[in-house]
């Protein structure tokens, strides 16, 4: 008997291939996500993307800069001045900015680290690196910096002194990196406010969206089918719906993130309000495709979990997408989290609506129109 | 029904397969206005494949559909002009009975009057009364009636119906024949789909049999009996008990035990037979004089199962 029901339950697993997937690829799939996500941040080796100004321009900030470009695998750019490195840590263009505004020998914190608050880990991660890339790439000057700061204790002689330059001794305590992080408040209420919104979009457009499975079903398909629009208005309809239930579902959210953390939706209610209408399309694009090609409700539900989470854990809804490796931070644009991440980011945090936050509404507004069309394709194809 | 009615469906030389498998081959089907055409056939025959071919909901591999001369796959005004009920309940559970047949309604294409339409259709399919209510919270018989009530609401010039009678309460029964009998007066053409020999017998104007994807046969109900069955009639016999000297008495009169094979209990025979009612009464004195007691005897027009079997084994043949 017990055998019997063994070999029932294992043939109904066997054969659902869709169970088969949720059960045996979803899970490591998910895990090599975290693992890559939190392995690497937990050993510090995120894959930062850095600014540099460098307006000493000597021969020790070229070694410094160059060092610190191979180190961090060629993700370093450089900007022209200070203003342009804060605008490309701001608007998320790099994760953290480095200035070197002294001489790197003999000035006190010569180097500074320009941190996002909310990328304080990338900007950690930096600073240690700065300083290892200086002892390995600039032994001679951190030398004559230790020197220089040990000089009175170590009843240097005057020509001695003279070679190691005329400008005082650093304070003991100086160190050769300081931090500055950014104003602006805590970005990353709104960070998740955009990661938690479309993460729950994304599951709230599927349900709406599996009323087709269940009109194809019944014989409501076959009495929808005989309206006078045809399939495009009936699809449109739940489209329209979906997306008013996104919209809704924002608000809420960012509501109850504007009374509890004081984000500034009123003063951006505008482009924030097309984010989300974006974002919703997106999200009923995405749903509205799934549902049409998917036969039953119960594989509708399997294959959904699937590309819900898989989308959520690649497009930084479940953990910050600076965190991740710089493949699956490319890899993250391909979903519409982060692009809805970004958008509201901007429009929330940095108040602004750039050229970037405009790409973004045109990628969300392209995944709903190709979900959307995808979805009137396959139903305008399957009859019944 | 005569030649002088317009032509509502025309359905010609349609054919189509499922991965190889062929649903439809070859049929052609027509429905002229007021005309009632039942389609029966095994399970697998193709009637449903036929039915949403009808409407245009099924792309033909081969062959062509047109309602009022239209295409419905192409045209508005084709689809416009049908109705169906299917035989699952197609109706928004969350709506009440009245919202639904406004949505069909307004789907339907129907804009001025809508509200006298869906009053109208509630009152052809009395479920009048239960107007404001949700139709997940009515029982099986008042959701069929509300059904039916969505499919006549734009007020069609074909009506599908797929087994409409299947699960219903003698009234509704009753309310679904009148209301077939008022669509027939007012010219509406009607597709039905039914396995129930009453509801054909009572309702159609033409039968036809479908068997593997083909039309095996079609005419007038009585029309088919009579080229099928002659002057043969069904006698069926169910004894109270089994019993061993009635078997060479049953058989002797070209009876045979009914029923599948598994589940033959050997209480009930059944057979097409000449002169069946002089045959029923010397069955029941033979039986009498054996000592077999009789719970039923039976004496009636073969049913519809009787002619699907007889029209698909000359197919077959």
């Amino acid at each position: 008997m017990i055998f019997v029901m063994l070999r029932v339950m294992a043939l109904g697993l066997w054969r659902d291939r869709a169970g088969l997937v949720l059960a045996f690829v979803l899970p490591p799939v998910v895990f090599i996500v975290f693992a890559s996500v939190f392995g690497a941040g937990a050993s510090g080796k995120l894959d930062v993307r850095a600014g540099v100004v460098d307006r000493t321009a000597s021969a020790q900030s070229h070694r410094l800069t160059r060092a610190l470009d191979q180190v961090l695998g060629g993700r370093l750019t450089l900007y022209p001045d200070r203003p342009a490195l804060l605008d490309a840590v701001e608007n998320g263009r790099v994760d953290a900015g480095v200035l070197l505004a002294g001489d790197l020998g003999v000035d006190p914190a010569p180097v500074t680290v320009l941190i996002h608050p909310g990328r304080r880990a990338a900007g950690q991660v930096l600073t240690a690196q700065v300083n290892a890339v200086a002892a390995q790439a600039l032994p001679d000057v951190m030398m004559q910096r230790e020197v220089m700061r040990l000089g009175p204790l170590l009843a240097l002689s005057g020509e001695q002194r003279g070679r190691l330059g005329s400008r005082p001794p650093p304070a003991a305590a100086t160190p050769f990196v300081t931090q500055e992080v950014l104003g602006g408040g805590d970005p990353i209420v709104v960070y998740y406010a955009g990661a938690v919104s479309i993460l729950f979009l994304m599951f709230s457009c599927m349900q709406g969206a599996m009323s087709l499975i269940d009109d194809r079903q019944t014989g409501m398909r076959l009495r929808l089918g005989l309206s006078i629009g045809g399939v495009a208005p009936l699809l449109g309809g739940r489209m329209l719906w979906l997306v008013a239930l996104g919209v809704a579902q924002a608000l809420v959210l960012f509501g109850v993130a504007t009374a509890v953390y004081h984000i500034p939706l009123l003063a951006n209610v505008g482009p924030w309000l097309i984010t989300a209408v974006c974002a919703a399309a997106a999200a009923a694009g995405i749903a509205l495709l799934l549902a049409a090609a998917c036969r039953t409700r119960e594989q509708a539900q399997t294959i959904s979990t699937f590309v819900i989470l898989i989308l959520a854990a690649v497009g930084g809804s479940m953990a910050p997408r600076f965190l991740m490796p710089a493949a699956l931070q490319t890899l993250g644009w391909l979903t519409p989290h982060a692009w809805v991440i970004e958008a509201y980011q901007a429009v929330l945090w940095r108040r602004v609506v750039n050229e970037r936050v405009l790409e973004a509404w045109l990628v969300l507004g392209g995944f709903g129109a190709v979900g959307f069309l995808g979805a009137l394709a396959i139903e305008r194809r399957r009859k019944l | 029904m005569g030649t002088e009615a317009a032509l509502v469906l025309q359905v010609a030389k349609a054919s189509r397969s499922y991965g190889g498998r062929p649903a439809l081959r070859q049929v052609n089907l027509r429905i002229a206005e007021g005309e009632i055409y039942a389609l029966v056939g095994r399970n697998g025959a193709g009637k449903s494949t036929l039915a949403k071919a009808a409407i245009g909901a099924l792309a033909l591999d081969a062959g062509e559909v047109r309602v009022l001369g239209r295409d419905p796959a192409r045209d508005p005004a084709a689809r416009r002009a049908i109705g169906v009920a299917p035989q699952d309940i197609a109706l928004y559970g969350h709506l009440t009975v009245a919202e639904n047949l406004d949505a069909f309604a307004t789907l339907a294409g129907v804009r001025q009057d809508r509200g006298d339409a869906v009053r109208e259709a509630m009152a052809e399919t009395a479920c009048a009364e239960r107007a404001n209510q949700r139709v997940d919270q009515l029982s099986g018989g008042w959701r069929r009636r509300a059904n039916l009530a969505a499919a006549i609401v734009h007020r069609p010039r074909l009506l599908v119906l797929d087994e409409p009678t299947e699960g219903l309460d003698a009234e509704t029964r009753v309310i679904l024949r009148r209301l077939v009998d008022r669509l027939r007066a007012r010219r509406t053409a009607i597709l039905l789909i039914s396995h129930d020999g009453e509801d054909v017998a009572a309702l159609a104007d033409a039968v036809g049999v479908l068997h593997a994807g083909r039309m095996v046969a079609e005419g007038s109900p009585d029309a088919l009996a009579k080229r099928a069955f002659g002057a043969r009639q069904e006698l069926v016999v169910r004894l109270g008990v089994r019993s061993a000297p009635a078997e060479p008495i049953l058989t002797g009169q070209g009876l045979t035990a009914h029923g599948a094979a598994a589940l033959d209990d050997g209480l009930t025979w059944a057979g097409l037979v000449e002169d069946a009612p002089a045959r029923a009464l010397a069955i029941d004195k033979a039986l009498r004089a054996a000592g077999v007691g009789v719970r039923e005897l039976t004496v009636r027009p073969a049913g519809i199962d009787a002619l699907i079997a007889w029209a698909s084994k000359d197919a077959a043949a």
